[in-house]
Formats: structure tokens, C-alpha cells, sequence
């Protein structure tokens, strides 16, 4: 047994980290509330490659892991990076028998989203709001299409969330209801790793005021009240950790394993990243209520992403049913 | 990253195996449904198999051959202990002994201790407890009042010490005492092995709150210790004790999982049981069991990150703490899940049937939310050690322990 990454992967993480701190950050989010662009956006993301990294390199890709992603989805969700990876991952699942279309996923020339719920008026889908070309389950279909993009107000302008209604469609396979899953489960393993990278830097951010703000004559991290609520945060993103790397790993090699462990992993991701969210905003005071701060962005994204992709009850659902039915083994 | 035995660790499995199978006849096993064995009922058979897995090779495994051990890995230890869970073996009569004490003389011993001691202690020729703490001090250990005085080759031990697990089996302990009552509280403190069976030892029963006895109160009344047995130097005791105390957490904890209660039994019981709900309590019952075995698996998948790290030849460190904490928690929402599991019989201390596993695990579950580091002072050390947080104002660390609080 190794659960670890090996130095490729830290080399990966390495590099991401410094690609997303370059190009994307929480004021970016911040601006993207008003209107700004969604950094460092579709262009620059397929530009270092990250569109492409699970798409075979026979379509243009890389041909990696998940995990390889995962790693880097984690450096991107720290800063909240945006577009999400969520959509190339899902959709280099969804692509694998379409290789033209994968190249176009992955060197960047189409903006694919993936839709959630039905083709005739979809739930808000990550990445929708700038995309001009869609996947979509339609009965047991998978197609691909244009559509009718019906952005909300948004409550985290870095997730691109919009309504979409197919206004054409060409089925790419039949009985796909699996493939679909799979791609879903592969999605939500992309975004709990995005969540891990956030709640990470909440607990970075928040250990690094409480080691400085003083009140009555002491340091606040010297409150146990503060200090808790800190570790707390920490011992849970480890816990996160852990469950994403384990699913990351499973979706390629031993497949079998990733319906329980991506549930897993997304059902933990959406209570962690609140609980980091929220533990750093409190122990910011009143400064981490204002606008101003990257307290609330954070927050945003962990308020969003919770109920994306399938909410905290729907995976705990599905982790006892694969459970009960023998998914952990006997 | 994989998380399949390596050919050397698959052969190593396949030969814990063929051992176990092997000795099968003089082994304790677990009925089903059981989860532990009452040394105080079965002590000798529990000894005998400690003592048969010890001569076949199977405890000690990552100890040095020096000290009695296999000098073999944590990654073989974690194969003979996933092995023994597997064949139905009860947690070993010396399980402190081996997790906490064994290491502490490894560590601290002198040449003589070792070797009268360590062999011994992997067969339960000699079965260990933990003397740390007191009625005036547990997680503030180093308050302790007990004292050692010396006195010619010996040393004098009055006072006492409480919940000690294990103590009314137990052959030998280390025993932490106050040597110095005028140094600050940390530095007049000494570690000594003690003689459970030493005039002066009065070991008396405590029941917990299930009902079982698994601890004690140990009285020492004037009882002597040879000098020979002092475990580090006069004054080192503090030193001596954290050996003592990282052990133990990586023992309850770094291996991850839910501290002794194993996912699959709660599985298997989450099986049977659901169908028997009405469907409106399904819905709820399968939220409890889905947090539940989210909460057993990030346990479970941090430890072997933490095993991991131990066999690339990292040192056991706070971070074991939160494996302690993580395991406690699930733990604790997997005895709650498997308690309300029972429908009307969870009000009940057992079910019509009798059984009263469920009952009992939940029972045992704020034991070790205590024992080996409470949840709040493990979240300091985390905080502390871990995170790098300011530590809190103490009044008591640089007076002398006599002019301190007394
Ligand atoms: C099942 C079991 C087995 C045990 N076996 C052994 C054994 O074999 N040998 C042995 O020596 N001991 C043993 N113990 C004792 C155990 O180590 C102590 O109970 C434990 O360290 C807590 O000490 P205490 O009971 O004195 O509680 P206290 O230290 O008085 O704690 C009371 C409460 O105050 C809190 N508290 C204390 N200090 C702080 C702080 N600094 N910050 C925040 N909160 C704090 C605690 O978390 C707790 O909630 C065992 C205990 C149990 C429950």
C-alpha cells in the first residue's frame, strides 16, 4: 500500500499552484459580482493544458488521471478559480467515444457545459453561462447541442451557473443513462477537490488572523473558542483529503469503487467547506462580514457548491445504499 | 499511489495467514456479534494467545529483533493486525503494554530493563498498565502528587492513581511520580516500573458506566522500588511520559479506522435492520448510516495516509492526535446509527433477543472521547503543535510545584 502522491504529482501541484496564484484570486471573485470576467478564464485554462488533462492523447489531450486533475483542480478551487474543472472532467467522460469533439474540449476551440436535469429547461449547471455547446442526458441519450443560456443573479459569480433549454440536438450514443453517471460521479469528485483547495486556504487564512488579532491583551488563536473552531476546520479538510484522493484514484484504477467513494467524498466535501467557510468568517469578526474581505467569497462558494452536483443528503443516500449493498466489501 | 499488498506484503499476508490458521486451536476467538473479551473472565486463555502469537512471530512485529521484536514494518504490523481482526482475535490482554509501555522502555530502559522486560511483555508473560493519572490530575498530568522519595537503593512510593485500565491483570506499570515537589511541576517528576504484585499495591475495581470493569484504583502505601527500576533519569519524568503519551495516541488512533469498531460489522447490522423500518424512518435511518461510514472512511483513508508516511520513515507526530479525534467522532456516529438501527429497542439496554451490542458500544463511546487525551485537550494540542497557534497563558508552568497550587 502507498496512499500518497508520488513526485509527479507534487511537481503538478506545484506548478498549478503557481499558474492559479498567477491568474485567478478571491478579488477576482470579487469582481466577478459586478460584472468582472471569471479568472483566469476558458482561454488561459486550456492555454497551460487544464482542459485537456483527462482527454486521451490520441483527441489532443494529455491522457492522464483523475488524480492528476484532482490535484490540480485543488490548487484552482484555493484561489476559486474559475471555469471550473469540473466540465472537462465530466464531459472528457462523456467524449471518450467522440474524439474530434474531445480535441475540441481540450484545445479549447468549444465551450462545452455539461447540463444537470432535463435538456428542455436544465437545473443551473456549472460553466453554462458562456458556454455555446452542451452535453445533455435526454432520456437515455446522451446529445449534444446549442441552446438557450437563462443565467441567474449570481450568488458565486465564479461557477458560471445558468439554466440552459437545448434549442438543437444530436445524440452521440444511446443507453448512455451509465456513461452519464460515471461522468457525474467523476464531476463530483472534481469538485470536492476543488471544495478541498478552498477549505484548505479558510483554514490557512483563519489561522493566520487568529495568530495575530489580539484582544483582551492576547492573541485571539490563544482562545480555545477560536482555537477549536480552527482545528475543527483542519481535522475535517484532512479527513476531505483523504476521501478525494482515494476517489480521484479509484476512478482509474479500480472503477468499481468510485459510485461510494465519489459520494463520499462530495458528501464530506459540502459539510467541510461550509464548516471552513463559516469558521473563517466568525473568527474574522466584523471584518470578515464586509464586502471588502475574501471571507464571504469563499463562502459563496462553499453555499453554492454544497448543492451542486447533488446536495450533502443525496450522497449520504447513495454512500448507505452502496454500502448496504456490499460496495465496502464484507 | 495503490492500495494493493506489494508481492512482499501479499507473501508476508499469506504467511500471517497460514500461521493463524496454523494455531486456530489455541486462539480466542470472537463469537459473532462480540466484540471483546473480559480479561477478568478469561485471563489465562487470553494470555495463552498473546503468548502463541508471540512464539509464531506475530506481536512485536515492527519492534527490533533486539528488544524481542520481528524488526520488521508498520505496514506488516498494520498487515497482522487487519489479519487478526479478520481471523476473529480479541484486542491482546497486553495491548497497553505493547502500544504504550513496551515503546517507553525501548525508549527510556536501560540495557538491564530491556532485556529483563521486553520479551516477556510481547509473550504477556507480564501483563502492563499505564500508572499516570491521578483524582487531582488527568489531563493536567503533571500535577500529580504522588510521591517518590529516595531511600538508600530504593525509592519510597505513597499516594495514588485511578482509571487505570488493565491493573487488576497486570504484572508491572510504569508509574509516574513527584520526586522534586520544589522544581516547577514538568521538572520534578520521574518515571519508575513498577511491581503490581509489590507489598504496599492495592488495586480496587471502578465501574464505568455501561457496568463493566475495565479500570481501576491503585493505592501505593510505602511501597518500594529498587533504583535499578527508574525509567530515565530523576527529574527526566516528564521527558519519559510524552514517549509514553504520543504512543498512545498513535495506538488508539493513527491507525485510523473507528477505533475498534469495525465498519463492515455496522454494515452488515445497517443490512438487516433497514428493511425493517417503515419507509418514511428508512429515509432518516439512511442518512445516519451514509454519515456514519463518510465518517468511518475519512478515518479510515487518513490512516493509511498516516501509515504511509510512518513507513517512508516519518516520525509519529501530533497529527496522530487527529486521527484520535476523527476516530472518536466516528465512532461515536456509528454507535449512534447502530443504536437507533433498533427501532423501539433502542430505549432498552438490550434487545428482546438479548443483545445488547449496540447498547454497550454506545455506552463506551464517551470512554474514549477521555481516555488517552480528552476531545478538547487533543484540539489544543492540534491547535498548538499542528496549526501553530498561540498557546494559552499559564500561571503554573515556572513555579516551584509545592509553592504552586497546593
Ligand atoms: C476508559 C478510560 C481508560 C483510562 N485508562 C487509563 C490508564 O490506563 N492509565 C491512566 O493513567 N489513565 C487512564 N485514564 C484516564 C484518562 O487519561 C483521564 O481521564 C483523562 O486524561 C482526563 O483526565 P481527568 O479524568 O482528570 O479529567 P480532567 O482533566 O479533570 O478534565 C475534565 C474536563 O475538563 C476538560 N479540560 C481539562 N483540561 C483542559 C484544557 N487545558 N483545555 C480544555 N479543556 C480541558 C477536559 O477535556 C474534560 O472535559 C482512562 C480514562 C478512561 C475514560
Amino acid at each position: 500500500m502507498n496512499f500518497d502522491l508520488d513526485d509527479d504529482q507534487r511537481d503538478i501541484a506545484a506548478g498549478a499552484r503557481d499558474f492559479f496564484r498567477g491568474s485567478a484570486s478571491p478579488a477576482a471573485a470579487r469582481a466577478g459580482l459586478e460584472g468582472g470576467r471569471p479568472e483566469p478564464g476558458r482561454a488561459a485554462l486550456s492555454d497551460i493544458g487544464f482542459l485537456g488533462i483527462t482527454v486521451p492523447e490520441s483527441a489532443g489531450g494529455a491522457g492522464r488521471t483523475l488524480l492528476d486533475l484532482a490535484v490540480v483542480a485543488e490548487q484552482g478551487g484555493a484561489v476559486l478559480a474559475a471555469p471550473s474543472l469540473v466540465t472537462p472532467a465530466r464531459a472528457a467522460v462523456l467524449l471518450a467515444g467522440e474524439p474530434e469533439l474531445a480535441a475540441g474540449l481540450a484545445d479549447g476551440s468549444t465551450s462545452f457545459a455539461v447540463l444537470d436535469g432535463s435538456p428542455d429547461g436544465s437545473a443551473p449547471s456549472v460553466d453554462a453561462a458562456d458556454a455555446t455547446t452542451f452535453l445533455a442526458l435526454d432520456g437515455e441519450d446522451l446529445v449534444v447541442g446549442a441552446g438557450e443560456v437563462v443565467p441567474g443573479r449570481p450568488l458565486d459569480a465564479t461557477r458560471g451557473l445558468a439554466s440552459v433549454r437545448l434549442t438543437s440536438r444530436r445524440v452521440l450514443a444511446t443507453g448512455a443513462g451509465e456513461l452519464w453517471a460515471r461522468a457525474r460521479q467523476v464531476g463530483a469528485v472534481v469538485m470536492a477537490a476543488e471544495d478541498l483547495g478552498g477549505a484548505d486556504r479558510c483554514v490557512q487564512l483563519g489561522v493566520a488572523y487568529a495568530q495575530e488579532r489580539e484582544a483582551f491583551g492576547r492573541r485571539i488563536g490563544s482562545y480555545q473558542a477560536v482555537k477549536h473552531l480552527l482545528v475543527d476546520a483542519w481535522v475535517g479538510v484532512e479527513q476531505l483529503r483523504s476521501l478525494v484522493w482515494w476517489a480521484a484514484w479509484a476512478a482509474d484504477a479500480n472503477p468499481g469503487e468510485l459510485p461510494l467513494a465519489a459520494a463520499a467524498a462530495k458528501a464530506c466535501a459540502a459539510a467541510v467547506y461550509e464548516q471552513a467557510a463559516g469558521t473563517l468568517v466568525q473568527v474574522h469578526g466584523g471584518i470578515g462580514f464586509t464586502w471588502e474581505h475574501d471571507a464571504h467569497l469563499f463562502w459563496r462558494r462553499a453555499k453554492v457548491d454544497r448543492l451542486l452536483l447533488g446536495d450533502e443528503a443525496e450522497h449520504l443516500d447513495a454512500v448507505a445504499r452502496l454500502a448496504v449493498a456490499g460496495a465496502l466489501g464484507t | 499511489m495503490d492500495f494493493d499488498d506489494s508481492p512482499d506484503e501479499a507473501a508476508y499476508r499469506a504467511r500471517v495467514r497460514e500461521l493463524l490458521e496454523r494455531h486456530a486451536s489455541e486462539l480466542v476467538r470472537l463469537r459473532p456479534g462480540q466484540e471483546a473479551v473480559d480479561p477478568r473472565t478469561s485471563e489465562a486463555e487470553l494470555r495463552r494467545t498473546q503468548r502463541v502469537l508471540a512464539d509464531a512471530g506475530l506481536v512485536g512485529v515492527a519492534w527490533p529483533a533486539e528488544f524481542g521484536g520481528q524488526g520488521g514494518t508498520l505496514m506488516q504490523q498494520a498487515i497482522v493486525s487487519q489479519e487478526l481482526a479478520r481471523a476473529g482475535v480479541p484486542a491482546l490482554i497486553n495491548h497497553i503494554g505493547i502500544g504504550m509501555c513496551g515503546p517507553t522502555v525501548i525508549a527510556h530502559g536501560s540495557q538491564d530493563q530491556r532485556e529483563r522486560y521486553l520479551t516477556r511483555l510481547l509473550r504477556a508473560d507480564d501483563v502492563w498498565c499505564q500508572l499516570f493519572s491521578e483524582p487531582a490530575s488527568g489531563s493536567d498530568l503533571a500535577a500529580l502528587r504522588t510521591t517518590a522519595v529516595r531511600d538508600g537503593d530504593d525509592w519510597v512510593v505513597n499516594g495514588q492513581k485511578v482509571w487505570t485500565t488493565l491493573a487488576h491483570v497486570a504484572d508491572l506499570g510504569i508509574l509516574l511520580t513527584r520526586t522534586d515537589p520544589d522544581r516547577p511541576k514538568h521538572a520534578g517528576l520521574t518515571m519508575f516500573v513498577v511491581d503490581m504484585h509489590a507489598p504496599g499495591v492495592t488495586v480496587r475495581p471502578l465501574r464505568q458506566m455501561g457496568g463493566q470493569s475495565d479500570f481501576n484504583e491503585v493505592f501505593f502505601d510505602d511501597v518500594r522500588i529498587p533504583d535499578s527500576e527508574r525509567l530515565g533519569e530523576p527529574g527526566e519524568g516528564w521527558r519519559v511520559a510524552l514517549t509514553t503519551l504520543m504512543n498512545e495516541r498513535v495506538a488508539i488512533g493513527g491507525a485510523g479506522g473507528t477505533i475498534g469498531l469495525p465498519v463492515e460489522a455496522f454494515v452488515q447490522h445497517a443490512r438487516e435492520r433497514l428493511p425493517g423500518l417503515d419507509p418514511e424512518r428508512q429515509v432518516l435511518a439512511r442518512q445516519a448510516v451514509g454519515r456514519a461510514v463518510v465518517a468511518a472512511l475519512g478515518a479510515r483513508y487518513s490512516g493509511y495516509r498516516r501509515l504511509t508516511a510512518l513507513s517512508q520513515g516519518g516520525l509519529p507526530g501530533p497529527e496522530a492526535s487527529a486521527g484520535k479525534l476523527a476516530g472518536t467522532e466516528a465512532a461515536r456516529l456509528v454507535a449512534d446509527a447502530g443504536v437507533r438501527l433498533l427501532g423501539d429497542d433502542a430505549v432498552y439496554a438490550a434487545t428482546g433477543e438479548g443483545d445488547d451490542r449496540w447498547q454497550r458500544t454506545q455506552s463506551w463511546i464517551p470512554g474514549i472521547a477521555i481516555a488517552g487525551g480528552t476531545d478538547q485537550v487533543l484540539r489544543n494540542i492540534i491547535g498548538e503543535r499542528v496549526l501553530g497557534l498561540p498557546p494559552e497563558p499559564r500561571s503554573d508552568k515556572t513555579v516551584p510545584f509545592s509553592g504552586g497550587r497546593r
